[in-house]
């Protein structure tokens, strides 16, 4: 971080020298957040909850007890501390409502991303979250129960998608409608992607095996890359838009005095 | 076929000068639709080779009738769309308008015929219960749904060109870009699900 | 020399008559290919090396006659003509690639 003076623009107009780094230091701040809450996420869901890559549909009621009994502390660590941290998604949301904000595309698109990735988060996040860490705390309930929490916990984390198609079809009007060019028009095109995949995963409600299912390779593998690929695009445009903002780029909100 | 000469001797068109059709950020969208596509189509052929013996014998209960005229009627859209570029360059702006049309009416007959081919099988019963049906329905739907998308692009299009403010050939383009997208698609699809069984 | 105008002209032409024939060649494609399937849906034989390979010819024919002309890509630069064609070249090679030699598939 370098000084006060250098890193508070579109505040100063006397100050005489350009500030090294564009963007304002809250700006700033909340993308290191979203990164970091990305990372997070990606940890405590991959390597801790082990809920990406995803385990087998295709199992019997004992075979999911010892998988929760086998995984039990990772999940209890990892959920529970995504839990603490669940928050983080509202940061995320907002910062790119910011930017959706700085668009010539209107606020209203804006405020309907951040609501519909803010009820989507429920089942997509939450929802998981709480049925793995019900089945590990109570690991003495009946077999049949704990294999009901494990589906519902990944159908509900992979295959609920109304409210994600919603956000990224309004992010994609948005950017194509923006003059301002916050974005480029090639991220709106990506997102429409994310639209195709979540459609797609509509299939894992049927099937228990194959390329269809939640952990087969169309509905989940090919979806996560293009998903993967959405955020690092998402971080890197935040990130350059955050940069071509000016010392004569008009505050989007009131400053403390 | 290339349109290119060997390095060092002048270039058969010399008149003519490299560039991007339509702009980059629709380029991005359809070489990353191609290059998802092709996951796909890689991962159906390998379901496909796992149990050849169900999903050739599910192969011979479509409609390849259907199939043929559904492709020749993309193929024909495609055309429509390539003149109605040309005519945008020419400055025929009423003669493009028509072509656009011409191309998405073709779009919409597509269309009906998938969606009747859909009906007769799921009456049939063929329905995903069926491994390749699951995929048929699934590659075919998506298909689709970018076919939607196109459709609406070349509505856009058009209102471009009515417009007096607007005609901006750029946006021609890029809309007839991602129509051959689909097109393109198609004959893919076509050939790995009716005709490689 | 002509004129811009008309070599714009002469060029424009030339195109829409590119255009019309890439359209005939793909529909006698189209229909090539569909003479090489099996048509009755009772004939359980499977497609030989010969026709599968000549439908994917086909296949790859038709994609790229579809890039190079109507997606303008014989006159776009380099790196697009070479992204376009790898993107056949490695598609259409694996599929024929699976579906010949994949144990058991034949």
């Amino acid at each position: 971080m370098t000084s006060a003076t250098s890193t508070l623009t579109g505040s100063d107009p006397a100050d005489g020298e350009r500030p090294e780094r564009g963007g304002s230091r809250d700006v700033r701040l909340v993308y290191w957040l979203f990164a970091a809450f990305y990372t997070a996420m990606s940890v405590g869901v991959c390597l801790l909850g082990r809920a990406t890559p995803p385990p087998r549909p295709d199992v019997t009621d004992l075979q999911v007890a010892l998988w929760f009994d086998k995984h039990q502390l990772g999940i209890q660590v990892g959920f529970v501390f995504l839990l603490v941290i669940a928050g983080g998604a509202a940061v995320s949301n907002g910062i790119i409502g910011y930017f959706m904000k700085r668009m010539s595309s209107g606020k209203v698109l804006a405020y309907a991303y951040i609501a519909a990735m803010g009820v989507g988060a429920i089942p997509g996040f939450h929802l998981l979250l709480i049925c793995w860490l019900t089945a590990t705390f109570r690991p003495d309930r009946d077999e049949r129960v704990l294999h009901l929490l494990y589906d519902l916990g990944m159908l509900s984390y992979n295959g609920s998608l109304g409210c994600f198609t919603a956000a990224y079809a309004v992010l994609a009007i948005a950017i194509l409608y923006d003059r301002n060019r916050v974005f480029p028009k090639w991220f709106a095109y990506i997102s429409i992607w994310q639209i195709v995949t979540e459609v797609v995963a509509t299939q894992m409600w049927l099937f228990h095996s194959g390329a269809l299912a939640w952990n087969g390779m169309i509905t989940f593998y090919i979806a996560v890359v293009i998903f993967g690929l959405w955020v690092v695009c998402l971080l890197h445009l935040m990130r350059r838009a955050a940069g071509a903002e000016t010392s004569r780029t008009p505050a989007l909100y009131a400053r403390e005095a | 076929m290339t349109g290119t000469a060997t390095r060092g001797t002048p270039r058969r068109s010399p008149d003519r000068d490299r560039r991007l059709p339509g702009d980059i950020d629709m380029w991005v969208m359809v070489l990353g639709d191609l290059f998802f596509f092709g996951c796909y189509f890689v991962t159906y052929m390998v379901f496909r080779a796992l149990s050849v013996e169900e999903f050739s014998a599910a192969q011979r209960h479509l409609n390849i009738g259907i199939g043929v005229t559904n492709t020749v009627i993309l193929l024909t859209s495609s055309v429509f769309a390539a003149l109605g570029v040309i005519a945008v360059r020419e400055g025929a702006l009423k003669k493009a308008e028509r072509l656009l049309l011409a191309t998405g009416a073709c779009g919409v007959l597509f269309t009906l015929l998938k969606v009747h081919e859909w009906h007769s099988e799921i009456t049939q019963g063929y329905t995903i219960q069926d491994e390749f049906f699951s995929f048929y329905y699934v590659l075919t739907g998506v298909h689709l749904a970018h076919l939607v998308l196109g459709l609406l692009i070349l509505g856009i299009a058009v209102r471009e060109l009515r417009d007096p403010r607007g005609r901006r050939p750029g946006i021609i383009e890029q809309s007839v870009l991602f129509w051959h997208m689909i097109d393109l698609l198609w004959v893919v699809i076509f050939a790995i699900l009716y005709l490689m069984r | 020399m002509t004129t811009p105008a008309t070599t714009d002209k002469a060029l424009l032409e030339k195109d829409r008559r590119a255009f019309l024939l890439v359209w005939i060649a793909l529909s006698a494609a189209t229909v090539l290919a569909w003479l090489l399937a099996p048509g009755e849906p009772e004939s359980s034989a499977d497609l030989g090396w010969g026709p599968a390979a000549a439908i994917v010819l086909l296949g790859l024919v038709k994609c790229r006659l579809i890039i190079r002309y109507f997606m303008e890509v014989r006159h776009a630069p380099r790196w697009l003509q070479t992204a376009t064609d790898a993107w056949l070249a490695v598609l259409w090679i694996t599929l024929l690639g699976i579906y010949l030699f994949w144990p058991g598939s034949q």
